[in-house]
């Protein structure tokens, strides 16, 4: 996935965050395309697993160590 | 007691002097201040010290002492703490430019600082780290933190004066805090020991830091005794933090030995092989495998084929944390006070759809399940702390130009330490060499949820086999050197 500066403006509107400058621009998109497109990756490799899990936190271990 | 004949001593072997009366609280904490003064305007490890105050308390420990009130192993000891955990009398910069200085009024003392002072450690001040403890930073507002081996490398991050001011000798240990890897980083580039606990088995309470599932504070020190000592001290359930463990501490220093037999050992393939993995870096890590061998340990290979998702996992799980809080927190308001490295990270991180973040917490929890089978299998992982030697500061910035730079910028140095933040597993740097440029190496020790004791053992074993923990920066050298 490859987020274009045009789809990063509109996010950045929506999430409330107008000082973010011009020259910040390209260095947020290719951040975030980093890690959408390690996304679809993930989902690639794993995903009948991770439809199997459930999105609990590791905080608090309690495994039988 | 000349200060060359202590300066470098571990803070296990400081405090044996201290207890016989050998050394005084008084001369120890006066020759780090010294030091401070002369060489930290170089390393910039610190960004508050009161000396004053450190040398009235290290007045009243040596009148303890000589009464016969001795507290511990750790009373008389200076100690720094990173400046993202709040010490009563000191401001929390955070290592910002966002904060007004009224904002960075502490309003009580983090738990570990309450712990060590109840054991009698000194604090000195608070350390310099990267932007809010997020790695990143390229415009250091409390000046840039140099290598104490070379001024010209990085010293990692993010508790980066947490990792030089030990290996310079300007205190005996410090309190760091790892959300991905912000104290075994520090440790492996600057020379020393440093443990990244089982979340849980230390109170985050006091800390100012927003990745619920993965902060943890942890220690550096000179030696892997010193750190089972510290982690006895600061260990054990506090009702301020919901997430602290109730589990009872071991009493860790007193389950250190020597000998390995009966330890199964196991390289993470995917890690410690990978092309990444530079030669000097692989030299050292197959060496040290040889002395676990030697000590008794069976060393074997395991396959985590899911730990190369470590790193992406979690960007879009804790840094969505942080962001999160970030947005409803100056990022909206103030964002040109961060640094550029900081906002644009937590930017990108604000923008994370929660239906991705959910999906990638479910991967997590796969990676983390696979991390913890091989955990069953054996008793402790290991790989190399970092893939590469200390890079220059100039290398290592996260200048991100193009995409050619996401890997050398974002991954790399992260690559090693993420599956165990992620599965939030013990895990502990040593030393284990030094690369042809005069700059340390280290092995990474991960072992089970609350399994520090394991931990301590193999690397305490590795460290009486080997000479490196021993080896110590001559900073009117190094400092001496420019680019």
């Amino acid at each position: 996935m490859d987020v274009s500066i045009e789809q990063l403006k509109v996010l950045l509107e929506l999430q409330g965050m107008k000082q973010v400058p011009a020259e910040d621009m390209e260095n947020i998109a290719l951040r975030l395309t980093t890690w959408l497109t390690a996304m679809e990756k993930i989902e690639a490799e794993m995903s009948a697993e991770i439809n199997a899990s459930e999105p609990i936190p590791p905080v608090f271990p309690r495994e039988e160590f | 007691m000349a200060v060359n004949d202590f300066i470098y001593m571990t803070g296990s072997e400081q405090a044996r002097l201290l207890k016989s009366g050998a050394l005084s609280p008084v001369d120890l904490m006066r020759a780090s201040l010294e030091r401070i003064d002369h060489y930290d305007p170089k390393l910039r490890a610190w960004i508050t010290v009161n000396a004053d105050q450190a040398m009235a308390k290290a007045r009243v420990a040596e009148q303890e002492i000589s009464a016969g009130k001795y507290r511990g192993p750790l009373h008389g000891l200076p100690f720094g703490v990173k400046d993202q955990m709040h010490a009563l009398g000191f401001p929390t910069t955070l290592g910002t430019r966002v904060l007004d200085p009224h904002e960075t009024v502490a309003p009580y003392d983090a738990t570990v600082i309450s712990k060590l002072a109840d054991a009698g450690a000194i604090l000195i001040g608070k350390q310099n780290q990267h932007e809010w403890g997020k790695g990143g930073t390229i415009d250091f507002p409390f000046g840039q933190p140099r290598n104490p081996w070379h001024p010209d490398y990085d010293a990692s991050s993010s508790s980066t004066g947490s990792g030089i001011a030990p290996a310079a000798g300007l205190c005996s240990f410090a309190i760091g805090e790892d959300t991905g890897g912000s104290v075994r980083g520090p440790a492996s580039c600057n020379g020393i020991v440093g443990l990244r606990p089982t979340f849980g088995r230390v109170s985050r309470h006091g800390g100012v830091m927003s990745g619920y599932s993965s902060d943890t504070f942890g220690p550096l020190a000179r030696s892997v005794e010193d750190i089972a000592a510290i982690m006895e001290a600061i260990s054990g359930h506090d009702p301020k933090d919901v997430l602290c463990s109730p589990r009872a501490v071991p009493k860790f220093t007193s389950e250190l030995s020597g000998d390995l037999r009966g330890i199964k050992l196991a390289v993470v393939r995917e890690i410690a092989y990978s092309d990444g993995v530079e030669s000097e870096v692989a030299a050292a890590f197959s060496a040290s495998l040889d002395v676990l061998r030697a000590l008794g340990a069976t060393v074997e290979e395991v396959s985590l084929p899911y730990a190369k998702w470590a790193v992406p996992l979690q960007m879009l799980t804790t840094d969505a944390d942080v962001a999160s809080w970030f947005l409803a927190n100056f990022l909206r308001d103030r964002y040109m006070r961060f640094d550029t490295g900081t906002r644009t990270r937590l930017a990108a991180s604000a923008l994370i759809p929660a239906s991705v973040y959910h999906r990638a917490m479910r991967a997590r929890t796969v990676v983390r399940a696979q991390v913890l089978d091989a955990m069953r299998k054996y008793d402790a992982l290991l790989t190399p702390t970092n893939v590469t030697p200390p890079r220059l500061i100039s290398h290592a910035a996260e200048v991100l130009g193009s995409s050619d730079d996401v890997i050398p910028k974002l991954i790399r140095r992260r690559i090693a330490h993420y599956p165990f933040s992620l599965s939030n597993v013990p895990a502990m740097s040593v030393p284990n060499g030094f690369s042809k440029d005069g700059l340390p190496l280290a092995l990474q020790i991960a072992s089970r949820p609350f399994g520090e004791s394991t931990v301590f053992r193999v690397g305490h074993a590795y460290e009486q086999a080997t000479p490196w923990h021993t080896r110590h920066p001559d900073l009117d050298k190094t400092l001496a050197v420019t680019e």
